[in-house]
Parts: C-alpha cells; sequence; structure tokens
C-alpha cells in the first residue's frame, strides 16, 4: 500500500482552510445549548415532572445523530419554506439559507439535551446539606441556589462540559450530510478527484485529533482555574470582613 | 509461636520500620502503642503480607521466611493461620454477614458450605450477632460490621490474631461493644496482638503492652511497668497525652 | 409541503424490524471483541508496568478524538489496499467485517475507561480483607473485586452500548444493510417519497432498543447490588 504523501499535503492545506467552519458550528452549538441546557435543568430541578422535556431528552439520547440530522434535514427547510412562503408570504428564499443554519439547529437540538443533563446532574450533586445550610444562614431559595449551588454545579460540571464539546466536534464529521463545506466535505471533494480516498481521511483524522487534544487542554486549564477560585474565594478579604461585620452588628443591636 | 525479627520498611524515603523484631508466645495479648505514624500498623499488615517488608524474617510453627522474598505458598499459609481485623472493618461490601465469615473457610481453607455455615453462625454467636447473619454491611451499625469482622477472622480458628485500630472508627458509644467481645476472646485464650488507644483495654487484659515511637521498639513490659514507671521519656509523654485526652472525654 | 402519511411509518417500521437482527450481531461482535480488547487495555492501564501504562493511555485517549465515520471510512477504504499489498484480496461483501473492526476500536476505548473506574471504585480493603481470609490474589478478585466492579461499571456499560449502537447506525455509509441500511433501502426504492415516515420508523426503533438495553441492563445491576441497598434500621 502506498501513500500519496503530495496528495495529503495538498488536502490537509485544503482542509485547514475548514477548520474555522468545524470550529465555529462546534462553538455556537456549545454556547446555544449551554444556555438553553442550564434553563432546562434548572427547570427539571425545580418542578417535579415535565413529561415533554423528559420526552425529548430520552428521545435524543435514545436516536442515533446522523438519524436525527437526516430527519431534520428533510423536514426543516421544506417546513420553514411552507411556513415563511406559502403560509406568511414573506417570499425568503429558504433554499439559499447557509446550510450552516441548519447544521447548528440540528446539533442544538441534540446537545441541549445532552447538557441539560449534565447541568441537571451536577446540580443535583451539590447536594441538600449546602442547600440546607444556605438557607439556614437566612438566604432565599434564589439566593442559595445563585451563590452556593450554581458556582459548584458549574465547576462540577466542567469536566462533562468537556466530553459534550469533544462528541459535539466529532459529531460535527456529519455536517457534510448537510452539505455544510467543513473539514470532513473538503477532504472528500479532494478525495473524488483521483480516489485518493484513504488519504484524505486519514487527514481528517488527523486533524480532529489535534482539534480535540487542544480542546481539553483548554478545558483541562479551566478546570484548574476554577478549581484555584474554588479554593481562593473562601479567605478572599471580601467575604472575610462582611462576615465580621455582620457579628459586630449582632452585638450592637 | 511466632517471632519477627528486624523487620525494616520504608515507603519512598520515608523510613516506617527500622528494625523491629516481636515476638509472640501461646495465649499472649500483646497490645501495641504508639503516636500515629510510629509504624503500628505497617508493622502488622507486614506480619500479614498486606505490606511487603523490605527486610525481616519470620518464624511461625513451621514456616521460616524471609519476608521480602516469602514464596506465595507461605505467605498463603501465613494469612491462613492469621485472622486480621481491620480499622474500617472492610466487610465484603456485596456479602451478607454470614457469607462474609463462610467466604474464606469455604474459598481458603476448603470447608464444604454446610460445615462452612455451622461454624459460622457459631462464630457470629460469639460476637453476638447470630441474628443479623442475613443482613448486609450496610445494614449493620460500625460496631456490629466490627464484631462481624472479628467473627470474619477468628471463625478459622487462627494461631494468631491480628486487630488493627479495630475501635479507631466507631463513635465513642459503639467502642464498647467491641471491646467487650475483644475482653471475652481474651479470656478465651485467643492469642492477639493488638493495636489500639484504648487504654482500658491494654490494662486489663494485656499481658505485654509494646511501646513504639518513629518505627522502632521504644520499650516493653507488662500494663503495669509500662503505665506505672514509664522508663523512656517519649512513653512518658505519649501516655500523659492520651490519659489527658480521657481526662477531658470524662469532663 | 406533502402532509405525512402516518400508516406509511408502520408500514416502513414492519419491513426494517426484521434487521434488528443484522444490528444486534454486529453489537455483539463488536462488544465481543472491543471488550477483550478494552480488558487488556484496563489491565494495561492498572499494571505497574509504565510502559503499557503509558501506551494503553495514549490509545484511549487518542482513539476518544476519533469520529466514528472517519475511522469506518479509513478501514473500509484502507484495509482492502493493506490486504491486497500483500496479496490477500477482500470481497466487498464482507462489510460487516469492516463495521466490526471500526467498532471494536472505538468500542475497546471506552470499555477500558468503564473497567478501570469500575475496578478503582472498589476499595481497596476489599481486596485486603479477602487476602487475610486466606484467598489467592484470583480468588480475591473473582470472589469479592469483580462482582462489586460489574455491579458499578454496568450503568456506564449501558451507556458504552447505547452510544454502539446510535454509532452503528452509521454503518449504513458503507453499504452495510442493518436497521438504518435497510431504512435507507426503503426510502431509495420509494425514490426518497416516503423519507420522514421512514426517519421516523427508524427512530422509533432505535429509541426503544435504547430504553430496552437501559431497562435490561438496570434490572440486572439491581440484582448485582447486593448489600448495596440502604435499610433503616435501629440500632
Amino acid at each position: 500500500m502506498q501513500l500519496n504523501i503530495e496528495f495529503m499535503k495538498r488536502a490537509f492545506i485544503a482542509s485547514l482552510g475548514a477548520v474555522p467552519i468545524t470550529l465555529e458550528l462546534t462553538f455556537i452549538t456549545m454556547v446555544v445549548s449551554s444556555v438553553l441546557g442550564f434553563l432546562l435543568a434548572l427547570k427539571k430541578m425545580d418542578k417535579k415532572k415535565n413529561r415533554f422535556v423528559d420526552a425529548y431528552i430520552s428521545f435524543v439520547r435514545g436516536t442515533p445523530i446522523v438519524l436525527q440530522i437526516l430527519f431534520f434535514y428533510s423536514l426543516l427547510p421544506t417546513t420553514l419554506n411552507y411556513v415563511l412562503n406559502v403560509v406568511l408570504g414573506l417570499g425568503i428564499k429558504v433554499f439559499d439559507i447557509d446550510p450552516i443554519i441548519y447544521a447548528i439547529t440540528v446539533f442544538c437540538l441534540n446537545t441541549t439535551a445532552i447538557l441539560t443533563e449534565v447541568f441537571r446532574s451536577a446540580l443535583s450533586s451539590i447536594g441538600y446539606g449546602q442547600m440546607e445550610a444556605a438557607l439556614s444562614v437566612g438566604m432565599t431559595n434564589w439566593q442559595a441556589m445563585r451563590w452556593i449551588i450554581i458556582p459548584q454545579g458549574l465547576i462540577s460540571a466542567l469536566p462533562n462540559i468537556c466530553t459534550t464539546t469533544v462528541n459535539v466536534l466529532k459529531s460535527t464529521s456529519l455536517a457534510y450530510m448537510m452539505t455544510v463545506q467543513d473539514v470532513m466535505a473538503v477532504a472528500k471533494k479532494e478525495a473524488s478527484y483521483g480516489y485518493n480516498y484513504i488519504e484524505a481521511y486519514l487527514v481528517v483524522l488527523f486533524i480532529y485529533i489535534i482539534l480535540c487534544v487542544v480542546i481539553q487542554l483548554i478545558f483541562r486549564e479551566a478546570e484548574i482555574i476554577a478549581a484555584e477560585y474554588k479554593r481562593g474565594r473562601a479567605v478572599t478579604q471580601k467575604t472575610f470582613s462582611r462576615r465580621w461585620s455582620y457579628v459586630k452588628v449582632k452585638k450592637y443591636t | 509461636m511466632l517471632k519477627l525479627k528486624n523487620i525494616h520498611k520504608s515507603f519512598g524515603n520515608n523510613e516506617i520500620l527500622k528494625g523491629v523484631d516481636l515476638e509472640v508466645k501461646k495465649g499472649d495479648i500483646i497490645v501495641i502503642l504508639g503516636p500515629s505514624g510510629s509504624g503500628k500498623t505497617t508493622l502488622l499488615r507486614s506480619i500479614n503480607f498486606l505490606e511487603k517488608a523490605d527486610q525481616g524474617t519470620m518464624d511461625f510453627g513451621d514456616i521460616h521466611t524471609s519476608l521480602a522474598k516469602a514464596s506465595k505458598k507461605d505467605i498463603y499459609n501465613v494469612r491462613k493461620r492469621i485472622g486480621y481485623v481491620f480499622q474500617n472493618y472492610n466487610l465484603f461490601a456485596n456479602k451478607t454477614a454470614l457469607e462474609n465469615v463462610t467466604e474464606g473457610l469455604i474459598i481458603a481453607h476448603k470447608y464444604p458450605k454446610e460445615k462452612a455455615r455451622v461454624k459460622a453462625l457459631n462464630a457470629l454467636r460469639q460476637v453476638g450477632l447470630e441474628d443479623r447473619a442475613d443482613f448486609y454491611p450496610s445494614q449493620l451499625s460500625g460496631g456490629q460490621q466490627q464484631r462481624v469482622g472479628i467473627a470474619r477472622a477468628i471463625v478459622s480458628e487462627p494461631e494468631v490474631v491480628l486487630f488493627d485500630e479495630p475501635t479507631s472508627a466507631l463513635d465513642p458509644e459503639l467502642v464498647g461493644e467491641v471491646l467487650n467481645v475483644m475482653k471475652k476472646l481474651a479470656r478465651a485464650g485467643i492469642t492477639m496482638i493488638v493495636v489500639t488507644h484504648e487504654m482500658s483495654f491494654a490494662e486489663s487484659a494485656a499481658n505485654e503492652v509494646i511501646f513504639m515511637d518513629e518505627g522502632v521498639v521504644v520499650e516493653k513490659g507488662t500494663p503495669k511497668e509500662i503505665f506505672s514507671h514509664p522508663k523512656d521519656p517519649r512513653t512518658e509523654q505519649f501516655l500523659r497525652r492520651i490519659i489527658n485526652v480521657d481526662y477531658q472525654y470524662a469532663i | 409541503m406533502r402532509p405525512l402519511h402516518p400508516s406509511y411509518i408502520l408500514v416502513a417500521f414492519v419491513k426494517i424490524f426484521p434487521f434488528i437482527t443484522v444490528t444486534l450481531a454486529t453489537m455483539a461482535g463488536t462488544v465481543f471483541i472491543g471488550g477483550f480488547i478494552g480488558l487488556l487495555l484496563a489491565s494495561a492501564k492498572l499494571s505497574k508496568n509504565k510502559v503499557l501504562a503509558a501506551i494503553s493511555d495514549t490509545y484511549v485517549y487518542v482513539v476518544r478524538c476519533i469520529p466514528s465515520i472517519v475511522l469506518l471510512f479509513i478501514i473500509y477504504y484502507g484495509i482492502p489496499e493493506f490486504l491486497q499489498s500483500f496479496g490477500i484480496s477482500i470481497n466487498d461483501s464482507s462489510k460487516w467485517f469492516f463495521v466490526i473492526t471500526t467498532f471494536s476500536i472505538l468500542f475497546s476505548a471506552s470499555m477500558a475507561e468503564v473497567m478501570r473506574s469500575a475496578y478503582e471504585s472498589v476499595d481497596k480493603g476489599q481486596r485486603e480483607a479477602a487476602l487475610a481470609s486466606g484467598m489467592t490474589e484470583f480468588q480475591a478478585f473473582r470472589r469479592i473485586v469483580a462482582p462489586q466492579a460489574i455491579a458499578v461499571a454496568l450503568p456506564n456499560f449501558a451507556n458504552s452500548l447505547v452510544k454502539l449502537m446510535k454509532e452503528g447506525s452509521l454503518s449504513y455509509t458503507i453499504g452495510m444493510v442493518d436497521v438504518m441500511g435497510k431504512g435507507q433501502l426503503l426510502i431509495g426504492l420509494n425514490q426518497g417519497s416516503y423519507g420522514l415516515e421512514t426517519y421516523i420508523a427508524l427512530a422509533l426503533i432505535y429509541w426503544i432498543l435504547t430504553l430496552l438495553i437501559e431497562k435490561v441492563i438496570g434490572e440486572i445491576e439491581i440484582r448485582l447490588s447486593r448489600g448495596k441497598r440502604k435499610v433503616a434500621l435501629g440500632g
């Protein structure tokens, strides 16, 4: 077996040009899904049962992402077209929309469900002890969430957020199915000229490994900073003096 | 009956045991005292090969071996003939109290099941837990778990039973039940080596008290000698501290 | 926009359903081979041999960075050429071979982690207590450590299994006719006209399988976690 090194170099450079698309897809998906997932997690913590949210999460976790992509990609454009143009008569050219919008939508639908679970388990891992302690010093439910539970929850969710990010990154290799011109699509196109598929996919593999390692390094750094923040916070001057003034006030009243 | 000579053990650059000798005769109740980090637990673990000592020899009945290069056969034989009670009980979490006691008999000592059961129930009766035979460790209190641990250690009628701080993980109100079981065993003539801070047990049950510090035996003697006339200032200081703590508890 | 034909969902469901056997068979093969490699990797990770541990760690780290579809394509295009250079020609119909190879590589990495963390979750006192009762290392592992580790590993194993099933659906891209592949064939046969209905049928099948896997393994876990249940008792 002889690998065409010349081609691999060419494909590598061509694919590198598509890395921003892959990263954009990953980044936007993570940001949007984090916000939505966090809100859903809070909602889940709050209320006893929400059948719809539960079914949505179960569905997303129970079906292959490739199926979700195929399903929504065959549903979204035609539905949008129908709603916008046939019902509302806006005359928007739906089929001209950048396919990355569809891709982001599908990935967000998927990732939001995953992150809801991540945040929920992180928040509930903080435990009743912390909540009760917060309530016992006179905080309201919301204050306890805001100052005690959520900051700790976010920190303990970091490793799982890292895993989710890596998984989203890997899933973006399927975006070519929605005609997004990401790393995979570009490499595939390069390969098709001379049937250099093995070389092309090896290049893609290499790029994904690098991206993945970089993302994990960033998260590891974030975890270290978060751990320091957690430790450092307990002894900052501010909290200390605040506690002290509280004692004084108590004394004199 | 059991003779250990010149035990050395280091963890990295930290030398925990610096040449300890120990001699145990049949029926001995030996209590080992000493501040934490003095090597008491490491000594017990080395005897049972849970820790491999770097140097030292063991004479145990017909077994004569170096501690560092003991054969598998010798190790298993020693373990079968020495019972061990852990500080954190270490009951098998997936087995009932009875199964905890029978497991070693059936697997290691090759007892038939029914015989093992009878023997195990007998051991549980000795520690007063016959009625808890079918309970899982998570359903038992700390004191009960430790008593099952003791039953597990004595069921095979070992020649020596090692107790590694058997009461230090227990709530104060549960210490008594475990000590009572141990005193009962002592009266029954079981040979024991006990690492503990319980002075009352040392005073009433031990025939020899060993004081260890920084990896060496500082002094040894009868409880009376050690408690009333300690020769070494380190022993005296340690005892005063322990007794002060007891005093504070009493208040 | 054309209306949905709910009745065709049922038609597609019935047509696809028998292909569950193909999906499950490839999964079983992958679990067997990938699980075995995972076991080797986990023991390498836990061994005192630093070189073995480093190799195993690197393997797991790298494999977790690989998108399934990329590896699948590399294996699909690469292995025949690789074997060709030794004069062995591999039949294109043996797609299950490519699929099982690909997913065994991926599955072994996650199993290595599952097994390692399960082993480490069992308190080391359990092993020591077993040794102190006179058991050999192997007896201690087999009777005391392994049963507890397996109970701990099961939920993660279920996750890995579900993930394997979902990722396995990508096999259709190299022409494997499993559940997903049959669905794609159906859509092709209908010239794409019942796409949505077929996808819904597929989604239902995968969803049901996922819930089933979780349920079954959950039941096994309950059986195995004897002694873990907490019962409030006086005294």
